[in-house]
C-alpha cells in the first residue's frame, strides 16, 4: 500500500523503469536494435501501453463491473446481501469508469501520433487522477482500517506461501501455465473468455504482492517488457501466425536471457506478461462478441475459481469435479457424463477454432493497445486491491448461489428432457431469468391442465356436497358369504384314505363299553291280602305266611335230601319256596298219610280186638269190624244221612251229617257237615266240610279223591276242593284238637239263576269218561295228573226234572283276593263250574205218562261204559233210559214184570261193576229187580224180598259179582248170593235197637289184600264197619260165567 | 365420467338397477365355466383369480347395470378340512347399491365371489 502510495505520489517509477529498460536495453539492443526505435518513443510507447494497460484494466475491471452489475440485475428481487451505499458507491465508480473509458475512446479515435495533446491530457488527466486517487485512498483506508490486523496477517501470510510455492513451483508452473494458457486459447471462446478473467484476477493479486514487495522493478520491467513486445509485434506486421510464433521463441529467449536475473521475479513478470497479454484477448472479445447465457455461466464459474489463482488448473479440474458432483446430487448420472462428454467434445472442437479466434483477438490487441492511453493504472490497482476484494467476495458469494441454481438449470439443458420441464419450470420460472422458452411453454400447459382439472374437482365437490344432502349412507347387516366348519378329524381321514384300496380295520379298546348304575334300589315286593269279615285265620296273609307254615316241611326235606330236589335254604326266594312247598304239599300229604295210617292200624288193633269178638257174635256176616269216631264234639246231634265211598281211592269215604234242629251245645248245629274218612284211620276225618244247608247227594271226583260235589235241597250245587290249604279255611279249636271246617270253593248259589236249579237236587252224578272205560282199576291208582288235569262233566239232577251238565273247569292260577267275575268262588279257590247244557227229562215223559202229573225224579244213575246214557229213577216205580245227546235209547223205560206204572219211589239204582250191563232197583214198595240195560221188563223180579218194607239202598258187592246186599227201612240188611239161592237172601241180619240209616258197601278186589265190607250208619250217629267173611268176599273162579248163565237161565 | 357428472340422477332406473340375481348367475355360470376340474395350484390360482376377477366384472357389465360401480373380489381357497368364515358388511346407500355373491365348492377349493355394485350418482 504504502508503496502504491509512492508511486501515486511521485512518478518516480518512470525514471526507475527507464534506468532499468536502458539496463535491459543494453542486453536487448542486439536483439531490437534492429527495429531501429528511439528510446524515447520506446518510452512513449511503453509508457502509452502502460497506460493502456492501465485501461485494459479498468476495462476489464469495468467489464467484471457490469457482469456483476448484470449479476446484481438478476439477483434483484431475491436476495442482496450488499448494503446500498456500497452498491452506490461501486455504481458511481463504475460510471465514472464509464465515462472515463468512453474518454479513452474518444482519444484514441482522435488519433494515436498526436503525443504532444496526448502527453499535455495526460498530464491533466494525471493529476486529475491522482485527486482522485487521494480521495480514494482515503475511501479505502477508511475501508481497510476495518479489516482486522488478523486478516492482513493472513493474507501477508498467504502471499508469502503463495510465493514460497511459487518458487518450488516454479518451472512446473511456468510451463503449466503456459500449457493451460495455450489449451484454453485453443478451448474457445468461453474458455479464453473465463480463463482470460482468472487472468486478470490472478494478474491483480499479482500487482499486489509485487507492490507488498516493493519491487518496483519488476514493475518496470514488466512495463518494458510489455512494452517491448507490443511494440515488436506492433512493428513486426500483421502477420499473426509469424507473430505467435516469434513470440514464443521470444518468450523463450527471454527465458533463457533472464536466467541470471531474480528468476522468481522474472518468471513472475514472464507469467504475468503472458497473463496481460491474455487479458487483452479477453478484453477484446468483451468488446467484441455478446456473451451467451452459456458463456456467462462459465465465466462465472471461473470467478469463484480465482480464489486460488496459482492452482487455478488444479483447481478448475477439481472445480469441475465438484461441479459433477453437485450434479450428481440431484441429476441423474447419465446426463452428467452426456454433459461431461459435451464439454469434451467443445473443448476439442474449439482447440481448432482457437487459432483463428486468437488471431482476431491479437488484431484487436493491437488497436486496443495502440489506442488504451491512459493513465490511471496506480488508482485502478488500489482499487482492485481494496474494494475489489469485497466485491469479488460479494460475487463468490451470489456465484455460489448462483451455481446452485445454474447446476440444476444445466442439468435441463444438457439432458434436455422435455416431459420434465414444463412441471419443474413453473416453479422456477418466476426466479430463474435464464429458463429456456421452451420451458415456459410447457409450463403454461401443465398450468393449464392444472386448471382444469381444479376446475372439475370444484365443481365435483359442489355435486357431491349436494347430493349428500339427499343421499343416505347406511350401514348394512353384516351378511355371512361362506361358513365352512372345519371337518374332524375322521372324516379327514376317510376323505383321504377312505376311498383308496384300503382296508379298515376296527380295534375295538373297550372305549364303548360304559358302566351303567341305578342308584335307585329295586323295589320289594310282597303280596299281601286280607278278607273280611275274618272268619279265620287267613284273615289276612301272604307268601310269608306260606314260608312259616313249610318251616318244618324244609326241614323234612333235608331230612329226605331227595337228589332232584336241591335243598334250598330259608333264605332263598319266595318263588323257589313256594315251589318247593308244592312238592312238599304232596310229599306230606302222601306221606303223612301213610305214617298216620299205620300208627292208627296199630292202635286200632288192639281195640278192636276186643270189640270184634264181641260184635262178631251179633253180626253173622261180619269177620270183624271198627267203628269210626264220630265221637267228635261238633258231630253230636247230627244223623247221618248218607255214606258214599269213592270208587277209585276204595277206602275213603264220605259221611253226610244232616244239621239238626234240636238246639245242640255244639255249634254249627243248624250246618250241615261232610266228613272225608279214610277207613285205616278211623280216630277222626281227614277233612270236614262244610255247608250251611242240607245236603241231599254228594259224590267223589273221578279219580283221585280230590273233589267233592254235593246237591243241596236249596237248589245249589257245591264243590269242595280238598287240595286246599287247611290255612285258607276256618279253623276252630275244640277241646284240645284244632279243626278245620271247609266251606266250599264253589257253589252255584244264586250266581247261576238262569241255569241253576230251583228245586231240591235229586242226584249229583259224575259223568264217566270214555278213557275210564274197562281200566277204572289202573287209572285210579296210576294216574294222578288226571286227577289234577280236571276235565270232565258233572250231571245234577233235581226233583223237577232238570237236568244240568256241568263242565269243571280248575283255574291255572289261585287268586287270594278272589275272582271279581266268578262270584261264586272262594277267594284262593281254584276249582269251579260252568254250565254246559240242561236237559229236561220230565218234557220227555210227559207226552207218554200224561197223568202223572206229580212226577218226580228221585235217582241218577249213568251207564258205566256209555256216557251218553242215563238212566233216572221216578217216583212212578219206572226207570226213564235217556240220552244226553243223539238217537233215542230203546228201552226208554224200565219198568216191573206187569209193565204198570204205579206210584212207588225208585230208592236206588246200582250198576253190577262186574256185568255192567246190569244193575239193581230197589222199590219203595220193597221190591227188587234186576234189569238189563237192554230189556225193558226186569230179568228177575223179587216182590217180598225185603218182607215188605221199603228198600233204602240196594248195592252190588265190589269183590263178588254174584253177590249184593239190601237195607230195608227196619234196619234190616239182606245179603245175597245168587249163585247160591236166586230166590231169597243167604244172610239176614237185623240192626234191632239202633237204626241203620245209611249202608255201604266197600271192597277191593286186589289179588294180595282182598277185602270187602260194609259200612253202617247208626241212627245214634256212630258209622260202624264191618268186614265181611271170606266166603262173602273172595270171589270164586268163572263166577261172572255162571251169573251170565244164569241169568241167561233165567 | 364427465358427461354423466351434469345429470342429478340420484336413483338408478328399474331396469338398470343391481339385481343380485341377475349378477348372481352371471357368477355361477362364469365360475362354473372355468374353475369346473380345476384342481388348486398355489401358483396358478393367484393369475386365476384375477382372471376369474375380470371375466366376472366383464360379464356383469354386459348385463347393462347403468351408472354402477363394480367391485369384484374372488376368493379361491384349498379345500383341507379347515373352517373358513367370510362375511361382508357395507357402508352404502342402501336403496340403490347391493352386492350379489356366490360360493362354488368342489373337492378340493373353495371359490367365494362377491359383486359389489354401487351407484355412481
Amino acid at each position: 500500500m504504502h508503496t502504491e502510495k509512492k508511486r501515486s505520489k511521485e512518478d518516480t517509477w518512470k525514471a526507475a523503469d527507464l534506468k532499468r529498460y536502458i539496463a535491459e536495453g543494453s542486453h536487448e539492443d542486439g536483439r531490437r536494435g534492429d527495429r531501429g526505435e528511439s528510446l524515447e518513443k520506446h518510452y512513449k510507447e511503453s509508457r502509452r501501453e502502460r497506460d493502456k494497460h492501465r485501461e485494459y484494466y479498468t476495462g476489464g475491471r469495468v467489464d467484471a463491473d457490469e457482469m456483476y452489475r448484470h449479476v446484481e440485475r438478476r439477483k434483484e428481487g431475491s436476495q442482496d446481501r450488499r448494503d446500498d451505499r456500497e452498491r452506490n458507491r461501486i455504481e458511481e465508480r463504475l460510471m465514472e469508469k464509464e465515462r472515463r473509458r468512453e474518454r479513452d475512446t474518444v482519444d484514441m479515435n482522435s488519433g494515436e501520433h498526436i503525443k504532444k495533446t496526448d502527453r499535455r491530457r495526460r498530464d491533466r488527466e494525471e493529476t486529475q487522477e491522482r485527486e482522485r486517487d487521494r480521495q480514494r485512498q482515503r475511501e479505502k483506508d477508511k475501508v481497510r482500517d476495518k479489516y482486522t490486523d488478523e486478516e492482513r496477517v493472513r493474507r501477508r501470510q498467504e502471499r508469502e506461501k503463495e510465493v514460497r510455492r511459487e518458487e518450488g513451483d516454479r518451472e512446473y508452473k511456468h510451463y503449466r501455465d503456459r500449457r493451460s494458457h495455450e489449451s484454453i486459447d485453443k478451448g474457445g471462446s468461453e474458455y479464453t473468455d473465463k480463463y482470460n478473467r482468472e487472468r486478470r484476477e490472478r494478474h491483480r493479486e499479482r500487482e499486489r504482492q509485487g507492490e507488498e514487495y516493493g519491487i518496483s522493478r519488476s514493475e518496470k520491467e514488466r512495463r518494458e517488457r510489455h512494452a517491448e513486445r507490443k511494440q515488436s509485434e506492433h512493428k513486426e506486421g500483421k502477420d499473426y501466425q509469424d507473430d505467435r510464433r516469434k513470440d514464443k521463441h521470444d518468450r523463450e529467449r527471454r527465458h533463457k536471457e533472464q536466467r541470471h536475473h531474480d528468476e522468481k521475479q522474472k518468471h513472475h513478470s514472464e507469467s504475468r506478461e503472458h497473463r496481460d497479454r491474455k487479458r487483452t484477448e479477453e478484453e477484446v472479445r468483451h468488446h467484441r462478441s455478446d456473451r451467451e447465457a452459456e458463456g456467462d455461466k462459465h465465466t462465472e464459474r471461473r470467478h469463484k475459481e480465482e480464489k486460488d489463482p496459482k492452482e487455478h488448473f488444479k483447481e478448475r479440474t477439481q472445480e469441475m469435479d465438484k461441479e459433477l458432483q453437485q450434479t450428481n446430487s440431484s441429476h441423474t448420472q447419465k446426463a452428467e457424463e452426456t454433459k461431461i462428454v459435451n464439454e469434451k467434445e467443445t473443448e476439442q472442437e474449439y482447440e481448432d477454432d482457437f487459432e483463428e479466434y486468437e488471431d482476431d483477438f491479437e488484431e484487436l490487441d493491437e488497436s486496443d493497445n495502440e489506442d488504451g492511453e491512459k493513465e490511471e493504472l496506480v488508482e485502478h490497482k488500489e482499487e482492485l486491491s481494496l474494494e475489489k476484494r469485497e466485491e469479488i467476495k460479494a460475487i463468490q458469494r451470489a456465484m455460489d448461489e448462483e451455481n446452485k441454481k445454474v447446476g440444476a438449470l444445466s442439468r435441463q439443458n444438457t439432458t434436455e428432457i422435455k416431459e420434465e420441464r414444463p412441471k419443474w419450470s413453473r416453479e422456477s420460472e418466476t426466479t430463474e431469468s435464464q429458463t429456456p422458452q421452451r420451458g415456459k411453454f410447457m409450463d403454461f400447459v401443465a398450468a393449464k391442465q392444472r386448471e382444469v382439472n381444479k376446475k372439475v374437482a370444484s365443481k365435483q365437490k359442489k355435486r357431491s356436497a349436494e347430493l349428500l344432502r339427499l343421499i343416505d349412507l347406511d350401514f348394512t347387516l353384516t351378511s355371512s358369504l361362506l361358513d365352512l366348519p372345519p371337518v374332524n378329524e375322521y372324516e379327514m381321514y376317510i376323505r383321504s384314505f377312505g376311498t383308496a384300496n384300503t382296508k379298515q380295520a376296527y380295534v375295538q379298546c373297550n372305549e364303548d363299553n360304559a358302566d351303567r348304575d341305578i342308584q335307585t334300589e329295586e323295589i320289594e315286593l310282597t303280596e299281601k291280602w286280607t278278607q273280611h269279615p275274618p272268619e279265620h285265620s287267613g284273615a289276612c296273609g301272604g307268601e310269608n305266611l306260606f314260608l312259616y307254615d313249610f318251616d318244618f316241611g324244609i326241614y323234612i326235606l333235608s331230612l329226605f335230601s331227595d337228589p332232584n330236589i336241591s335243598p334250598k335254604t330259608r333264605d332263598g326266594p319266595l318263588n323257589e319256596l313256594n315251589i318247593d312247598s308244592k312238592r312238599l304239599t304232596t310229599f306230606l300229604q302222601s306221606a303223612s298219610q301213610v305214617l298216620i295210617v299205620l300208627l292208627e292200624e296199630d292202635e286200632a288193633e288192639r281195640n278192636s280186638l276186643r270189640k270184634l269178638r264181641t260184635q262178631t257174635d251179633d253180626l253173622s256176616f261180619s269177620d270183624g269190624g271198627l267203628q269210626l269216631n264220630t265221637n267228635l264234639p261238633f258231630l253230636q246231634g247230627h244223623h247221618i244221612s248218607l255214606i258214599h265211598f269213592s270208587e277209585v281211592q276204595k277206602h275213603t269215604m264220605i259221611s253226610v251229617h244232616t244239621s239238626t234242629t234240636k238246639p245242640s251245645a255244639v255249634l254249627l248245629g243248624n250246618h250241615t257237615l261232610i266228613c272225608i274218612w279214610n277207613i285205616w284211620e278211623p280216630s277222626r276225618p281227614q277233612k270236614i266240610l262244610l255247608y250251611e244247608s242240607e245236603v241231599q247227594c254228594c259224590c267223589f271226583s273221578p279219580g283221585k279223591a280230590t273233589l267233592v260235589f254235593a246237591g243241596t235241597t236249596v237248589g245249589s250245587v257245591v264243590l269242595w276242593d280238598l287240595r286246599e290249604h287247611t290255612s285258607n279255611h276256618y279253623q276252630m279249636t275244640i277241646g284240645d284238637d284244632e279243626w278245620t271246617f271247609r266251606h266250599p270253593s264253589f257253589s252255584t248259589d244264586a250266581v247261576m239263576s238262569a241255569s241253576g236249579h230251583f228245586s231240591t237236587v235229586m242226584s249229583v252224578e259224575v259223568v264217566p269218561s270214555a278213557v275210564a272205560r274197562g281200566q277204572r282199576s289202573e287209572v285210579s291208582l296210576l294216574a294222578p295228573k288226571e286227577a289234577t288235569g280236571l276235565s270232565f262233566q258233572l250231571a245234577s239232577l233235581d226233583e223237577s226234572g232238570i237236568l244240568n251238565f256241568w263242565v269243571v273247569v280248575e283255574l291255572p292260577k289261585t287268586n287270594v283276593a278272589g275272582s271279581p267275575t266268578d262270584l261264586g268262588l272262594r277267594p284262593g279257590g281254584k276249582v269251579k263250574l260252568l254250565h254246559s247244557s240242561t236237559l229236561s227229562v220230565v218234557d220227555r215223559m210227559l207226552h207218554r205218562a200224561k197223568k202223572s202229573a206229580h212226577l218226580q225224579m228221585l235217582r241218577l244213575k249213568f251207564l258205566p261204559t256209555d256216557s251218553n246214557h242215563f238212566f233216572i229213577g221216578t217216583n212212578m216205580g219206572t226207570v226213564h233210559h235217556g240220552t244226553s245227546h243223539g238217537l233215542k235209547a230203546l228201552p226208554k223205560f224200565y219198568r216191573d214184570l206187569e209193565g204198570n206204572e204205579k206210584p212207588v219211589d225208585i230208592n236206588s239204582i246200582s250198576f253190577s261193576p262186574f256185568r255192567q250191563d246190569l244193575f239193581l232197583v230197589g222199590c219203595g214198595d220193597g221190591c227188587i229187580r234186576l234189569h238189563s240195560v237192554s230189556q225193558e221188563k226186569p230179568l228177575i223180579e223179587w216182590r217180598d224180598g225185603c218182607a215188605g218194607q221199603s228198600v233204602v239202598s240196594v248195592q252190588w258187592s265190589q269183590t263178588r259179582p254174584a253177590v249184593f246186599s239190601v237195607l230195608d227201612s227196619a234196619s234190616n240188611i239182606y245179603l245175597w248170593d245168587l249163585l247160591k239161592n236166586e230166590t231169597k237172601p243167604v244172610i239176614t241180619e237185623g240192626m234191632g235197637k239202633d237204626r241203620v240209616t245209611a249202608m255201604a258197601l266197600f271192597g277191593d278186589s286186589e289179588q294180595r289184600n282182598t277185602y270187602s265190607g260194609v259200612a253202617l250208619a247208626h241212627e245214634s250217629g256212630k258209622i260202624q264197619i264191618q268186614y265181611f267173611t271170606s266166603n262173602l268176599t273172595v270171589s270164586s273162579l268163572s263166577e261172572v260165567e255162571k251169573l251170565t248163565s244164569l241169568i241167561e237161565a233165567i | 365420467m364427465m358427461g354423466t357428472s351434469d345429470t342429478y340422477l340420484i336413483r338408478p332406473n328399474h331396469q338398470e338397477k343391481f339385481k343380485p340375481a341377475v349378477v348372481k348367475e352371471c357368477i355361477r355360470e362364469v365360475v362354473r365355466e372355468r374353475l369346473t376340474g380345476v384342481r388348486y395350484d398355489d401358483e396358478e390360482v393367484r393369475q386365476l383369480s384375477t382372471t376369474l376377477a375380470d371375466s366376472i366384472k366383464d360379464r356383469v357389465k354386459k348385463a347393462g347395470f347403468d351408472r354402477y360401480k363394480l367391485t369384484v373380489q374372488v376368493v379361491i381357497g384349498e379345500q383341507r378340512g379347515q373352517g373358513v368364515k367370510m362375511s361382508t358388511r357395507c357402508f352404502w346407500d342402501a336403496d340403490t347399491d347391493s352386492y350379489a355373491e356366490d360360493v362354488f365348492i368342489t373337492e378340493n377349493l373353495f371359490c367365494v365371489v362377491v359383486v359389489f355394485g354401487s351407484y355412481y350418482y
